[in-house]
């Protein structure tokens, strides 16, 4: 399949050239459609959310209350934080305008008259690029007033945060947004009845908004044929580790984790064998090297596997990785990102870290292998936002699938020997 | 209506409602921390933790609305386990220093480490450091190691105070609250944060580090601040007292009380200015005297005018009883019409949270007992006027310094006698020729009535040298029982005073009044029969929480008008 999202055009992040090829038709043709049209379009594909949890697309804009007083809005999530994921910065830099198209699709179809692009603070450039896409594109009426010369009016603002990984979530997003501190929402109520400003909003990924265009163009059966059935469509896998070409893939989904890293990414490093395989960013569930057949990319496969799908961030460990050593890392990660709101994963992140720590200097004890998973499982479903999960899960997966790495990094006790002499 | 089963009962409750306030109203404390019932739901503690059927994972009680047919375990091996987990990390960073702490014997998490946490702690790790001491604002103290980011003081400021000057700042275990820069916590209201806080972060800095707990007792009074009257409780040691504290009175002040109530409405009880035993002017100077030569004076001098001559200023600072047996003293046995009260209102100084401009906690109460001119009788601008003129001679003043107004210190030397009731040595006491040493509010039962009309007991929280905790049913602090006299606690310093309305029903006796009271209640169940808007009122329906009065007074709001 040739690449959709990512295709091989050169300076296809200008507007000239998007429109050359294809470009902004979608967004016409749908505007002869009914909203109600679009949005059943979308749901038949089958699109999946390409932001972490796989939740289909069409269902979640149908949540939107048609009958309202208040102004709806779509936030497009390019907060892009969590470790082995890269793949919404490809699309900011390769195909902005197809963002963008979509966005005004989504818009369209859900009522939604302004829609904000969230991009994580550290992406300087990729911000620049999106704002110069943008301007662009308001140049040329899609964007704005009468979009088209329709009725049709919405406007897209560019919002760049400030930095913090919990940003991404959903509801940290929009307080973020309205300048609250960057702490999750508890739900319900959730953000279709209760988002940003208090009124009805949906919130996407980069990723999945940029599918919406080619839904329209091509209809939603081609486009649910297009890899895995029950997760079909197109996916940017971002492959990093040990592998020959680390970097982004485009795919369609249902492609073998072994394929990926053989066959897209050159095979890991000096031919080495491989220990172990997140697939999909650092908070899913680890993988051994000797699991991997059979495992693809696409959320019924790596769910059997015992992981997810996530954000597609194949990150490969080769046989000589310290594991206990990433593990230590990605534990101060969520320590380091935990937004300190509740309990369980203000105090719980930390102290994992902290027990980490001590099996990365090997003075770890016996019973710390125990500890170890209790704090992760009181952390695990008692929290406000699933970051506290995000944080458990690696832990967990990691004691079921690589006990001995911990028992190996146990300090050996001390055994008194009593001589019975007395000095 | 909706059915739902907690802990196996079934009750039929509010659809409207949140697990937690259905089961609160049912009499079942979900333990909480960050959770209050007059400020927005925040979900961070996670204590609450419930299982519901049909849930995939337990459910926050604060933040799941109830349905009916919905099923809570609140007592499940679940739910215990995440409440025991949910202790454990409360506890790691905690710096665990309750022995100088202030809060502890009063303390959310010490209470739930007994109730409900293991005991003992797995965390072998440096706990994180955080600042220390910190100046939130003028009145309050904050320690942010021993803060558990519940944001209820945020929350507060935000939503009752109107103050938005608090926020999280970091992240992680290493989130610290502090205030916006160039801003402090400062608000009229700022101290109620201390009760709020769960744990000891937000300390009095008035209070700090003056008593433990449990050196104190704690009696149920009311604020005599303004005329809300809001409902408080009085902390004494050592028959001294160091702190008041709000008492929850939804009709009146919710959960909180002013700074200025909190702060400044206590201090002369204990104060060096204290007046102890009667005193009457012998020589041009006020001499200690015993309280039968004071009555007797007074009753003799008092013989001495025509009734015409002389006038009574009740006390909008005095008890509804005190005033009462006051203006029978004044109008039927001395026989004067002139009686009146001074108001104190401070224009302006009011707001639409608690505060009121009458500075006073009794004005209504004082002149629906009757301290008013009767048919004919002067006002309280009659009674100056005739001072003024020489045509009143003789005044006899209760609980008010009255001569700390200019415009009434201007006349009162003109007075061939002046007779004065008061717990401490001020202005009008130096100008006097009689002064009782009388009880303060915090000495003495009876009630008060405020601005709304509802009528709200005191009771006695320091003694006087004729009263004993124990045998007049005082509440009792941990010194208190088990003091001996050889302690330094074990000797308080008690004053010679009694309540305004014994010494006023005594004047009368000694003029030839026939009823006598033994007690306060006396002397209200008395007024209950005589005065049309106390009909059917008893101490026992006063209760806790007042009652109203059938007011004649239009300038009463029938309604509470506190909104928070
Ligand atoms: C801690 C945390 C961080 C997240 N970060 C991102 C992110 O950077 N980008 C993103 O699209 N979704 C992120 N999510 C998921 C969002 O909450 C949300 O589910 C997603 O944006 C929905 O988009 P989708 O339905 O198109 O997948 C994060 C979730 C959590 C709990
Ligand atoms: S789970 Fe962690 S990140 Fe999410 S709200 Fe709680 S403390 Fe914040
Ligand atoms: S200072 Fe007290 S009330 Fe404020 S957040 Fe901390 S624990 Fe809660």
């Amino acid at each position: 399949m040739e690449n959709i999202i990512l295709p091989n055009i050169p300076d296809l992040h200008k507007i000239d050239v998007y429109e050359l090829h294809g470009g902004y038709k979608a967004l016409r043709k749908a505007l002869e459609m009914k909203p109600e049209e679009v949005t059943d379009e979308v749901k038949k594909s089958n699109l999946r959310g390409r932001g972490g949890a796989c939740f289909p697309t069409g269902l979640k804009w149908t949540f939107m209350p048609k009958q309202t007083m208040k102004p709806k809005y779509l936030c497009v999530n390019g907060d892009e934080s969590e470790p082995g994921t890269f793949k919404d910065r490809q699309i900011f830099e390769f195909n902005p305008h197809l963002l963008i198209e979509g966005t005004l699709i989504a818009c369209y179809a859900m009522g939604i008259h302004t829609a904000y692009i969230y991009i994580r603070g550290e992406y300087g450039k990729w911000v620049k690029m999106m704002e110069k896409a943008l301007a662009d594109a308001y140049a040329k009426r899609y964007v704005g007033t009468q979009i088209l010369g329709t009725g049709f009016s919405t406007e897209i603002v560019i919002h760049k945060g400030a930095g913090a990984y919990i940003c991404g979530e959903e509801s940290a997003l929009m307080n973020s947004l309205e300048g609250e501190r960057g702490y999750p929402r508890v739900k319900p109520p959730f953000p279709a009845q209760v988002g940003v400003w208090g009124c009805p909003t949906t919130i996407n990924n980069v990723e999945t908004i940029s599918n919406v265009p080619h839904i329209i163009n091509n209809g939603w059966e081609w486009y649910s044929k297009i890899g895995a059935p029950k997760h079909p469509g197109p996916i940017l896998v971002g492959v990093s580790g040990h592998v020959n070409k680390p970097g982004v893939y485009e795919m369609p989904t249902g492609v073998p984790l072994l394929d990926i890293i053989n066959k897209y990414a050159g095979g890991v490093i000096d031919g080495k064998s491989i220990k172990a395989v997140i697939p999909g960013g650092s908070s899913t569930p680890i993988l051994r090297g000797d699991q991997l057949d059979g495992v693809c990319m696409d959320a019924d496969s790596m769910k059997a596997a015992g992981s997810a799908v996530g954000t597609a961030g194949v990150i490969v460990m080769d046989e000589d990785t310290d594991l206990i050593q990433v593990l230590t890392r990605i534990a101060k990660f969520y320590y380091h990102e935990s937004c300190g709101q509740c309990t369980p994963c203000r105090e719980g992140t930390g102290w994992l870290w902290k027990i980490m720590k001590k099996f990365e200097r090997s003075e770890a004890r016996k019973e710390d292998i125990d500890l170890l998973l209790d704090i992760a499982n009181n952390v695990e479903g008692n929290t406000i936002c699933a970051l506290g999960d995000a944080a458990a899960w690696p832990i967990q997966a990691m004691l079921r699938r690589f006990r001995d790495e911990f028992e190996k990094r146990v300090k050996p006790e001390i055994v008194r020997v009593e001589t019975g002499a007395v000095a | 209506m909706a059915k739902i089963t907690v802990d196996g009962q079934q009750y039929e409750v509010d659809p409207k409602l949140t697990v937690i306030q259905a089961a609160a109203q049912q009499g079942i404390e979900i333990p909480h921390f960050c959770w209050h019932p007059k400020l927005s739901v925040a979900g961070n503690c996670r204590m609450c933790l419930v299982e519901i059927e049909k849930m995939p994972k337990l459910a926050i009680a604060c933040a799941t609305q109830v349905a009916d047919g919905m099923v809570v375990k609140t007592k499940s091996e679940k739910v215990i386990n995440a409440r025991e987990a949910v202790m454990e990390f409360l506890l790691i960073n905690h710096p665990l220093d309750c022995p100088i702490c202030d809060e502890a014997g009063e303390c959310k998490l010490q209470d739930y480490s007994y109730k409900y946490s293991v005991g003992y702690s797995r965390f072998e790790h440096d706990k994180v450091h955080k600042p220390k001491r910190i100046e939130l604002g003028p009145r309050v103290m904050l320690d942010v190691e021993r803060c558990i980011m519940c944001s209820r003081c945020v929350r507060f400021s935000d939503e009752i105070a109107k103050q938005p000057v608090l926020t999280f700042t970091q992240r992680g275990d290493h989130v610290v609250l502090t205030t916006f820069p160039d801003t402090q916590l400062d608000n009229p209201y700022s101290m109620n944060v201390i009760e709020l806080c769960p744990v000891g972060a937000l300390t009095s800095r008035d209070f700090r580090f003056k008593s433990r707990v449990w050196e104190m007792s704690s009696t149920e009074s009311v604020c005599n601040g303004c005329a809300r009257g809001c409902n408080t409780n009085i902390w004494v040691r050592n028959n001294e007292v160091l702190r008041l504290t709000p008492r929850f009175n939804d009709d009146v002040n919710s959960y909180w009380m002013c700074d200025e109530g909190r702060l400044n409405t206590f201090k002369f009880v204990n104060s060096e200015k204290r007046l102890s035993g009667p005193f009457v002017k012998k020589n041009g100077a006020l001499t200690r005297v015993g309280w039968d030569e004071a009555i007797a004076e007074a009753v003799s001098q008092l013989k001495t005018f025509k009734k015409s001559e002389m006038a009574g200023i009740g006390s909008a600072y005095a008890t509804n009883e005190d005033n009462y047996v006051f203006q029978r003293l004044m109008k039927e046995t001395i026989g004067t019409k002139n009686v009146d009260v001074v108001p104190h209102v401070k224009e302006g100084d009011e707001d639409d949270i608690l505060i009121r401009a009458d500075k006073t906690p009794n004005m209504l109460g004082a002149t629906e007992v009757g301290v008013k001119p009767a048919d004919g009788g002067l006002s309280l601008k009659g009674i100056l006027q005739g001072i003024a003129d020489g045509g009143i001679k003789a005044l006899y003043v209760l609980e008010d310094d009255i001569a700390s107004i200019p415009e009434i210190a201007a006349v009162l030397p003109n007075l061939q006698l002046l007779i004065v009731h008061s717990s401490v040595q001020n202005k009008t006491t130096e100008m006097a020729d009689v002064v009782f040493s009388c009880s303060t509010y915090a000495e003495k039962h009876g009630t008060l009535t405020n601005f709304q009309g509802r009528v709200q007991r005191i009771r006695p929280a320091v003694s006087t040298i004729e009263q004993d905790r124990a045998l007049d049913g005082f509440s009792m602090s941990r010194w208190d029982k088990f003091a001996s006299r050889n302690d330094r606690w074990g000797r308080p310093n008690k004053r010679d005073a009694r309540p305004s309305w014994r010494i006023a029903s005594a004047v009368a006796s000694a003029l030839g009044a026939k009823t006598r009271y033994n007690t306060a209640e006396d002397v209200f169940q008395e007024m209950a029969t005589r005065i049309p808007a106390y009909k059917g009122l008893s101490y026992l329906k006063v209760g806790s929480r007042g009652a109203m009065i059938q007011h004649s007074s239009k300038t009463v709001s029938s309604r509470p008008t506190v909104s928070v």
